[in-house]
């Protein structure tokens, strides 16, 4: 395969992580905290709109709304059972606390769902470029013909409108503009009269409704089991504390960096080692952090 | 006068003398003519027991990096992964996968412990000034990567495979019922000396240090303290207590694979460590005590209840994270810790 190709399945991917990432950075902007179950909620998002699609049935964009809606409202459950109570504790119990319930969330998936993958069956059209022609370099091909399917058109496009929404969220609507100004200075936007506990809320809602669609986004791509938030929750923390913990533009550029790096270290990997290119988003992340952990865009995180 | 008056008062030398007096009582099961019998019933609890006293070694090096000194190390499996696949790598014969270079066991069990220290000093070297929440997300990567690296280099570590044909210097001298007993023996023999260790370590002035850094580490330096040298110290032995952990498995268990290091290792010592006290070393090996006592349970209750086994490690897993959970929330201090030494509510 062309490296062209390889470039297309990394931009699919990274959309789906940036959709994602942007929920994650919010949440540790504004709550301040590292949430590891956030990958269980993409596979609960991905499985709303898996039982939305196939035992109602309803259209694929409606089990889209369906879990995006679900997301929301698991994320603003489950924040306010677990994150709320003890929101003033710092950081790490925190974190503790979002690990210890991503593995009882995994786990009931798991025992409600059962192990197996599911898929969504969708209908899928394939558009072909062969006409490129091969520029080999060793092994790998520097371009070469490629193929997009009307899949990852979706997910390509989903990303974008989702990029434009929280664009328009942040600059142009009350709610935004105090989330921004909560993830700057919280004692200052309390003072200036903002409801802290409501925003706060706000972002749960919003973060599960971003981690709905990137988990449907990921099923309609791949296939959903209990373990695809789970195996997805490096990549899509990598992406953000690369674009620099707590910026979602940060986030953006991070998940095509991870998409991109992902996709064309398997292109460059012998084909024995092509499981280690999750392993190369994890090299990037602790690379990040040591070089400049504040990221692209972000805010220092050393103490020292 | 009695025996009794004569035996030391602090916990650090009960420790090392109930540690040396099992390590005798094993060594005489192992050169001596005598043999051991365990009732069928006291199997699983042997074996439970000696997976706790390897554990009890991870938890003790992981409780003095986070109980004592603050760091929030979350990938403390990888010192144990490491450790055991370099002893291994080295002492293994003739495994039909991965490396196996069959040096004897002892320069294997060294390597094993100084590998892993010097991946927790490469480690602190980079990441020690990482605020907590980071330097967790730093380790727990670090551990990703290894766990990968580990499945994927097949010519090296043996692929999902791992390596077979590691000795096993205890089944060697003696066999059935005496080996689990001596094994017993030995094994807590190590960890209740590693406890007298590690108590000698914090009850020192040096150990004051280190839970100085922990509640405040500005004010710490301003007294002149280096504490960046203090963290690497302290995260460096824990690494290498991870490390010697991993090699007396790999020892144990005459072969290492990827699935014996996945982060349930770490989940399951960092919930012992929570739910026991961090800062007290006593406490944090009763918390494990209990949290493997929990798997001791299930796996009589598997055979009670009419699930399936893999509808059974899902509840228990569930179990587990709730615990965890309610552990941080309820009782930030553990069970016996002390809420004003640590500097939580409650």
């Amino acid at each position: 395969m062309g490296l062209l190709q390889e470039i297309i399945f990394g931009l699919v991917t990274g959309s789906y992580i940036a959709i994602a990432a942007i929920g994650f950075t919010l949440i540790y902007g504004i709550v301040n905290m590292i949430n590891f179950a956030y990958g269980e909620y993409l596979t609960l998002g991905a499985f709303i709109g898996l039982v939305a699609a196939t035992m109602i049935p309803v259209p694929l964009p409606i089990a889209a709304l369906v879990a995006m809606v679900g997301g929301g409202v698991v994320s603003i459950v489950l924040a306010r059972g677990f994150f709320t109570p003890i929101n003033d504790t710092g950081p790490v119990p925190m974190l503790l606390t979002s690990i210890g319930l991503g593995i009882a969330l995994r786990n009931a998936i798991r025992l409600v769902g059962g192990r197996g993958a599911r898929y969504f069956e969708t209908e899928t059209a394939t558009f072909r470029f062969d006409a490129i022609p091969d520029v080999s370099l060793g092994p790998v091909d520097l371009l070469g013909g490629f193929f997009v399917t009307s899949e990852q058109l979706i997910v390509i496009g989903a990303a974008v409108a989702v990029f434009v929404a929280i664009h328009g969220l942040l600059t142009r609507t009350d709610v935004g503009i105090a989330m921004r100004a909560m993830g700057d200075d919280e004692s200052l936007a309390r003072v200036r009269g903002i409801d802290t506990q409501l925003i706060r809320d706000s972002v749960w809602v919003l973060a599960g409704v971003l981690a709905g669609l990137a988990g449907v986004l990921m099923a309609i791509q791949t296939n959903v089991s209990a373990d695809t938030g789970f195996s997805h929750i490096l990549q899509i923390l990598s992406a953000a504390i690369l674009g620099g913990a707590g910026s979602p533009y940060g986030a953006i550029l991070g998940a095509y960096v991870i998409g991109l790096v992902l996709a064309v270290s398997t292109a460059f990997l012998p084909s024995s080692m092509t499981g280690l290119s999750s392993a190369v988003a994890f090299v990037i992340l602790v690379a990040v952090l040591l070089v400049k952990p504040s990221g692209i865009a972000g805010k220092e995180v050393r103490e020292a | 006068m009695s025996v009794l008056d004569k035996l030391p008062d602090g916990h650090g030398d009960r420790a090392l003398l109930a540690g040396l007096a099992c390590l005798l009582v094993g060594a005489l099961f192992a050169f001596t003519p005598l043999r051991a019998q365990l009732p069928s019933a006291l199997y699983v609890f042997v074996e439970v027991g000696i997976l706790f006293a390897i554990y009890g070694m991870l938890v003790l090096g992981l409780d003095l990096q986070y109980g004592h000194t603050g760091l929030v190390n979350f990938g403390h499996v990888v010192f144990f992964a490491v450790g055991a696949y370099a002893t291994a790598i080295l002492s293994a014969q003739d495994s039909f996968s991965g490396l196996a270079l069959g040096y004897p066991w002892p320069i294997g069990l060294a390597a094993g412990v100084v590998v892993a220290a010097v991946l927790g000093l490469a480690l602190s070297a980079t990441s020690i000034r990482l605020r907590g929440d980071f330097l967790a997300i730093v380790t727990l990567a670090t551990a990703e990567i290894f766990h990968s690296v580990f499945v994927n280099f097949e010519e090296t570590f043996g692929g999902n495979v791992g390596i077979l044909g590691v000795p096993r210097p205890i089944a060697a001298l003696v066999e059935g019922d005496t080996r689990l007993v001596v094994t017993l023996l030995v094994l807590g023999g190590v960890t209740l000396v590693t406890l007298a260790a590690v108590t000698r370590l914090t009850e020192a002035p040096y150990g004051r240090t280190l839970r100085a850094i922990r509640a405040d580490e500005l004010v710490t330096r301003s007294l002149g303290k280096s504490t960046i040298t203090y963290k690497t110290q302290a995260f460096v032995y824990g690494a290498a207590l991870a490390g010697l952990a991993g090699g007396l498995f790999a020892l144990y268990n005459g072969a290492v694979a990827p699935g014996f290091f996945t982060i349930q290792v770490t989940v399951t010592i960092w919930i012992g460590m929570l739910l026991g006290g961090a800062a007290n070393h006593r406490a944090v090996l009763a918390g494990l005590a209990i949290i493997m006592g929990l798997r001791l349970v299930s796996r009589f209750a598997l055979d009670v209840t009419p699930v399936s086994g893999d509808v059974f490690a899902s509840i228990r897993l569930i179990v587990v994270g709730l615990i965890l959970v309610a552990v941080i929330r309820y009782r930030p201090a553990g069970i016996w810790g002390d809420a004003r030494e640590l500097g939580v509510d409650r």
